[in-house]
């Protein structure tokens, strides 16, 4: 019991050393609270969640059948860009880019429907200055956006024809019925000259029918085509009505000598009636179709599921709490083992009772609660002022701080004893805040690296911290079991090496 | 001003053989290719002040760490409370007790914030107030509890880790120089308390470069360049010294050089016969012991019709007496 009692004694020496130590701190507390509010409420206040605006420059050469164009479609093209003018100075315009008067340059061609003509595409060429390769990306982006919108205004165009082309397919499809009736008629009279006239005019009627419907079943068979047509083809049955009335007119022409097939005649020609009617009917359905919708028949809408409307401080909230939780423990720990080295209490440790295991206790045991108090204070300032969504269990959160805190103080503990001196452990730790801000997930998803590098990641607390707080505070979900066991592995590997480190440097030499 | 009642000094267990508290043979220890501490032979009894001499870099602080279980040595053996350090278990390391030589306690917590930290992890109870406040007074620094140590003078720190030192009323106390850097009167009030902790059965190891604190010691070892160059009582080594004790005659006359080698010829005398001063009124004999041979000198000088002022027996400072063991030694190579 004694022995017991002793053990539990030996320990919380540094219980108490360390929370007078940070007592009297007041300034550093404060900091390490306020500091990480602050930066969440400027970023949250200050951050537009908008595309970046870019002032463009437009280059023509003096002759160039577009530059009257310019204004229209720019003006057009919506926020996101700003025509800053039209210029035939092409060495000034890359003056005004270096200067950094515009961000971007377009140079269009001179003739670009003789480039057509001549089997090529028109380039429209962006120049810009970024060095930032997401905002250079966010040109390049920015112009393949403008190309596909002037792409698809000439497609519409091209549409907008055709539905005008449909108008007369209606007309013809009116004839033809008209002549078709008309024939009926005449073979139930047995006027086979009449029934050969209006024979002849439902031919012609067809055939151009056909001739002017085959562009719109075109534009609509490519849509058909790229989603596929399910169980029947809208497309393909209009085909076949089209092609048998066509078959059927033509094998009138042919039977109507024989006066004695007149009533069969007059039953094919009832027949192509109806088809007439079921063509029109179908192709009024098909060419109704909006051009605007058969040039861009798809567009997308994302919907969250998500308990709460997130806003991007929101989102970045949880990694915040996680890298200054981890940053804090590391830096803690870290200075911690090598302060007692360079202020000499290591040597008295060696000669007093007190174990490596009783050193390492007393030391985890105060950063935790230190640790946890902070992210308790942090994480209420966030969730009660800044309105950072909590939708999952605060238990599970808890579980999660723990675990973070105890794997990070692992890594600086392991600083702490190899490190010679207290800059040489500064150093360390912030060669672990570096590799935690770029390989954790704070602002790149993991999956965007190589699958090779992704170990360093996985070795890193903050990323099993990141995507677990993401997960309980912003999707409601309890702890993830895998990640929060593997946390917790890495947490207790790094105790055990940590341990045997001290246990060699308490040991006698 | 003490750390323990009786009762609890009855308590206090020698792991050792009663008479050896502490014992090295031929002890050595190298780091790398320097020898910090070559063949070192040594035993302590209990409840003694050792004071082990020597400059700086002669290995004091080795020797210490090396008793105090810090450093295993390269060669040799060592025994502390009955046991090789390796040995030691936390009971005895309880029983000890151990100043470094530089301060080692936390500037940024208080006076009592330091000693409480001490004493738990030395595992002392909540009920360690009472002890703590002994503590602090032992070393009068009871009226500055509340102070953090890093405004502390230099002095003051020393008698907080003093303070430190004593807080589990260890039975061996080892301190390593205690007394450097702090002034002479500070110096007189920590070998005060080094006596009244002896003289309440603890054994204090205490190694300082101030050959002069040899004299507050039951035992001094002097040691240079890692050898341990002789082992005594203070009486014994200014006897080692010099060859026995020696006795000022003050004449009124100056005597000429015949009676000098008369002198020399006396069977009390062990030694040289030389005239310190410039006026040659005095003689320093070295004598066997200068208790019997100064009544001797006396029934001489009447004999001689010499005229005396006085005879006295002359304590040479330990300075000359380190002086003159170390130029032995190397006279002996």
């Amino acid at each position: 019991m004694a022995r017991l009692f002793r053990f539990i004694v030996r320990p919380s020496a540094f219980l108490s050393k360390e929370v007078a130590e940070i007592v009297r701190q007041p300034r550093l507390v404060l900091t390490l609270v306020l500091g990480p509010f602050l930066i969440l409420l400027f970023f949250g206040v200050g951050y537009r969640n908008e595309a970046r605006a870019l002032r463009a420059l437009f280059v023509v050469e003096k002759e160039s059948v577009l530059a009257a164009q310019i204004e229209r479609f720019a003006t057009s093209l919506g926020p996101q860009l700003i025509l800053t003018g039209v210029t035939t100075d092409e060495a000034s315009a890359q003056e005004r880019l270096r200067k950094g008067e515009v961000d971007i340059l377009v140079f269009l061609p001179s003739d670009p429907l003789a480039l057509i003509r001549s089997n090529k595409q028109v380039t429209f060429t962006l120049y810009h200055a970024e060095i930032d390769p997401f905002q250079a990306g966010y040109v390049a982006f920015f112009g393949q956006f403008y190309v596909d919108e002037i792409n698809r205004r000439v497609l519409t165009y091209v549409a907008n024809q055709i539905k005008e082309g449909a108008a007369q397919v209606q007309d013809e499809l009116e004839e033809a019925r008209t002549n078709a009736k008309a024939m009926r008629e005449a073979l139930e009279r047995g006027d086979t000259a009449e029934a050969r006239r209006h024979q002849r005019a439902l031919s012609r009627n067809v055939n151009t029918v056909e001739v002017a419907a085959r562009t719109s079943l075109g534009l609509l068979d490519g849509v058909e085509r790229v989603v596929g047509p399910g169980n029947k083809s809208d497309v393909d049955v209009v085909r076949v009505r089209l092609t048998r009335v066509l078959e059927d007119t033509d094998t009138l022409a042919e039977v109507e000598e024989d006066v004695s097939e007149l009533s069969v005649q007059a039953e094919k020609v009832s027949q192509i009636e109806e088809d007439l009617v079921l063509l029109e009917k179908e192709l009024a359905e098909l060419q109704n179709v909006d051009p605007l919708v058969l040039v861009s028949p798809f567009r997308s809408e994302a919907k969250a599921v998500t308990a709460v409307p997130l806003k991007v401080s929101d989102y970045f909230a949880p990694s915040v709490i996680v890298l200054l939780l981890q940053h804090l423990a590391v830096t803690f720990a870290a200075l911690s083992i090598v302060r007692e080295r360079s202020v000499g209490t290591m040597e008295l440790f060696r000669v007093s009772p007190l174990s490596a295991l009783e050193t390492l206790v007393g030391k985890y045991v105060s950063y935790l609660i230190f640790g946890g108090l902070l992210a308790a204070i942090l994480t209420g300032l966030l969730v009660y002022t800044l309105r950072v969504p909590m939708a999952g269990p605060w238990g599970g959160y808890a579980l999660v701080i723990l675990a973070l805190l105890f794997a990070s103080l692992g890594i600086g503990f392991v600083i702490s004893l190899i490190s010679e001196t207290d800059s040489q452990a500064v150093q360390y730790t912030m060669l672990v805040l570096i590799t935690s801000v770029f390989f954790s997930g704070f602002f790149l998803r993991i999956e965007t690296l190589w699958q090779p590098i992704r170990v360093i990641s996985w070795a890193l607390p903050a990323t099993y911290g990141n995507q677990m707080l993401r997960d309980i505070m912003l999707r409601g979900y309890a702890p993830d079991t895998a990640l929060l066991t593997g946390i917790t592995a890495i947490g207790a590997a790094l105790f055990l090496f940590s341990l045997i480190l001290l246990q060699r440097l308490m040991a006698r030499r | 001003m003490v750390l323990s009642t009786s009762a609890e000094q009855n308590q206090i267990q020698s792991g050792a053989t009663n008479d050896v508290i502490i014992e090295a043979k031929a002890v050595s220890k190298h780091f790398g290719s320097e020898i910090a501490i070559n063949e070192v032979s040594f035993q302590i009894p209990p409840g003694k002040i050792f004071g082990f001499i020597g400059p700086s870099g002669s290995g004091k602080t080795t020797m210490i760490r090396l008793l105090a279980g810090i450093y295993k040595p390269t060669a040799g053996d060592v025994s502390v409370l009955g046991l090789r350090p390796s040995q030691f278990t936390r009971q005895t390391r309880e029983r000890i007790g151990y100043m470094p030589q530089l301060f080692v306690l936390y500037p940024g917590l208080t006076v009592w914030e330091n000693l409480s930290f001490v004493a738990s992890i030395y595992g002392m109870g909540l009920q360690r107030g009472a002890r703590l406040k002994q503590a602090l007074d032992f070393v009068e620094l009871g009226g500055h509890k509340n102070k953090l140590a890093r405004t502390l003078s230099g002095g003051m720190q020393r008698r907080l880790g003093l303070a430190a030192t004593l807080v589990n009323d260890p039975e061996l106390i080892f301190l390593d120089e205690p007394t450097a850097g702090i002034d002479p009167v500070l110096r007189q009030k920590f070998w005060g308390h080094f006596r009244e902790l002896r003289d309440k059965g603890r054994t204090l190891f205490v190694t300082t470069q101030y050959v002069g604190e040899a004299a507050y010691c039951d035992l001094v070892g002097v040691l240079v360049q890692g050898r341990l160059l002789v082992m005594d009582t203070p009486t014994g080594l200014r006897h080692r010294a010099f060859g026995g004790e020696i006795v000022d005659l003050r004449t009124k006359e100056r005597l000429d050089r015949s009676y000098l080698e008369i002198l020399r010829g006396l069977p009390f005398v062990t030694g040289k016969v030389t005239r310190p001063d410039e006026q040659g009124t005095i003689v320093r004999l070295i004598v066997d012991e200068a208790s019997t041979a100064m009544p001797a000198l006396l029934d001489w000088c009447k004999e001689q019709n010499v005229a005396i002022e006085s005879i006295e027996e002359h304590l040479p400072p330990f300075d000359d007496i380190f002086v003159a063991l170390v130029k032995k030694e190397a006279a002996h190579g």
